[in-house]
């Protein structure tokens, strides 16, 4: 048995938040797929949009998980998340048009088993353990999956391991110059575990408030984002990547300002203080 | 509402059902792969399973300290299980990914030399922080002797902690447990990379050279996502902190083999069924 350490007061019950987050990233990342049928580029930033909402569900699945204090630190929840979800996210980009879809699907298997096996084997008896760490598996494969549509601009297999280099006004084909070719994947891959995992390790503790934490958690998306949008230069069209840059800019600086206005509503107090004054003679 | 008492309570029992639960699915998710990809697949994937074991085996021998030790009141390195099994592990798997063309044999143990290599550094600046920094000396809580010099550690323990710095049996075991989960995490990159060389040019209808970085980084991919999984999952099985192979806890290890096999299974089967499908 284990003691909850928090109980969740007022604010918005975990389950709207799971659905809401699931669907929106679900949407989200099929609007990428416009790229396809319009045959542009200029979509990708939805896969950013997917990366924010997923995130913000994800957080909140850590801040039910940690509560009951796992004695192992929130960072590895993070870890734990995206190692099984990239599993579940490459497996998935081989099946085209369904992959997120299917990324939802097996990220919820192997997060599942992996619950059993904490819980059961592992003998953690936490009682949210089982279904937090399959909500954690499908929002890290998620994530990711939105983070390869925003740099790529797509969620395919061929699309993630094919890039094209233009060398003396001829383009070749590369695998080098790719999503996972290159290498990018593990830059996304810790973008999204150190998103997911900070919110909740910065905003824990008795004044814990949930809207404050889920706009730092927005904050820390775009952030990500802003960082994923510049590497989307070397694989899409410069107009495209610009588009992304903007969105993730805006909502960075939005979320940003936002979460200063929660922090000083939630402080005892505040004060605008100004840096030490220098006397003059000593 | 305070985190202090929020130790959990699951402490050493083992739990006889699921663990027989765990080795059956452990023989399906073999049977599976051995139906959907007999011969190389099937070896990666007992290899991907063997360098899971090492990794959540060698995780049990670093001395964690998490919080408190921070603070000097107990002993071990003061961060979180996953944070120092990923940085020996990950030091070891790109020490062994470097040496990946001289042979199986000699990129293990590269790896292994890289993860312990990383532990012996950072247990070496542990020491000098807690000695000449916070001015406190090694001293184990948990055993009266230091089971490999035999020297008496209570004189050394300050009252109301469960002692602090590092002993030398605890260094011993950071470097142990280093070489184990770097070894681990270079088995488990290996493998895969072997099979994604043999089966992805074909699959991709691109030749062997073309295929290389994206061999090499789905590969690496796989196995930091491994890692990070048996270290999370060997992270809960110690719940807090650990000072080492003579602590206790550590005789928890046989439920973190499971589990890691278990899971290492699983995910090296759904990391093989990227070129077997």
């Amino acid at each position: 048995m284990t003691v909850k350490v928090e109980v969740i007061e007022g604010g918005v019950p975990h389950t709207k938040i799971m659905i809401a987050g699931l669907v929106s990233t679900l949407v989200c990342l099929y609007l990428t797929y416009l790229n396809v049928l319009t045959n542009t580029e200029m979509f990708a930033f939805f896969g950013g949009l997917a990366v924010v909402s997923a995130l913000i569900w994800g957080s909140h699945t850590i801040k039910v998980l940690c509560s009951y204090g796992i004695g192992t630190g929130v960072p590895s929840a993070g870890m734990i998340a995206f190692g099984s979800g990239v599993m579940a996210m490459l497996l998935a980009t081989k099946f085209g048009m369904a992959a997120p879809l299917v990324a939802l699907v097996l990220a919820a298997v192997i997060g599942f088993i992996l619950g059993y096996i904490s819980n059961n084997i592992l003998n953690m008896k936490i009682p949210a353990m089982v279904q937090a760490l399959t909500e954690m598996a499908v929002v890290g494969a998620l994530t990711l999956m939105g983070f390869a549509a925003l740099i790529t601009g797509g969620f395919t297999f061929a699309g993630l391991t094919t890039g094209s280099v233009s060398m003396l006004g001829m383009t070749v084909s590369s695998n080098q110059i790719s999503f996972i070719g290159g290498g990018l994947i593990a830059v996304a891959f810790l973008l999204g575990a150190i998103a997911i995992q900070h919110p909740f390790n910065a905003c824990l503790g008795p004044g814990w408030k949930q809207d404050r934490m889920l706009m730092l958690t927005a904050e820390c998306g775009f952030l990500s984002m802003i960082v994923a949008a510049i590497m989307s230069f070397a694989l899409i069209s410069a107009g495209s990547a610009i588009i992304s840059l903007v969105v993730a800019i805006v909502g960075w600086a939005y979320a940003y300002n936002q979460y200063i206005c929660l922090s000083k509503r939630d402080a005892a107090a505040w004060l605008d203080a100004k840096p030490i004054p220098e006397m003059e003679g000593h | 509402m305070t985190a202090v008492a929020a130790k959990p309570q699951a402490g050493g029992a083992m739990n006889p059902t699921a663990m027989a639960v765990g080795v059956v699915m452990l023989l399906i998710i073999l049977a599976l792969c051995w139906y959907v990809s007999p011969g190389l697949g099937l070896m990666a994937l007992i290899g991907v399973t063997i360098g899971g074991i090492l990794i959540g085996f060698g995780t049990h021998f670093i001395p964690v300290g998490g919080a408190p030790a921070a603070m000097g009141q107990a002993p071990g390195i003061a961060t979180g299980v996953a944070m120092l099994a990923a940085g020996a592990g990950l030091a070891g798997l790109f020490g062994g990914a470097w040496a990946a063309e001289q042979g199986q044999v000699v990129a293990i143990v590269t790896g292994g030399v890289g993860g312990g290599l990383m532990m012996a550094i950072t247990c070496m600046m542990v020491n000098f922080v807690y000695v000449f920094g916070m001015g406190i000396p090694s001293a184990s809580g948990k055993v009266a002797k230091d089971p490999i010099t035999g020297d008496t550690q209570a004189e050394f323990k300050s009252q109301g902690t469960e002692g602090h710095g590092l002993p030398f049996v605890s260094f011993v075991g950071g470097v142990t447990g280093g070489f184990l989960g770097g070894a681990g995490g270079t088995l488990i990159y290996l493998q895969l990379l072997r099979l994604y060389e043999a089966k992805l040019p074909a699959l991709m209808g691109i030749p062997a050279t073309q295929v290389m970085p994206i061999a090499v980084a789905a590969a690496g991919m796989f196995a930091v996502g491994l890692f990070l999984v048996n270290a999370v999952l060997t992270a809960y099985n110690i719940t807090g902190t650990i000072e080492g192979p003579h602590d206790p806890k550590f005789k928890r290890w046989p439920r973190s083999i499971v589990a890691s096999a278990v899971a290492s299974a699983l995910c090296g089967f759904v990391a093989i069924l990227i070129v077997a499908l």
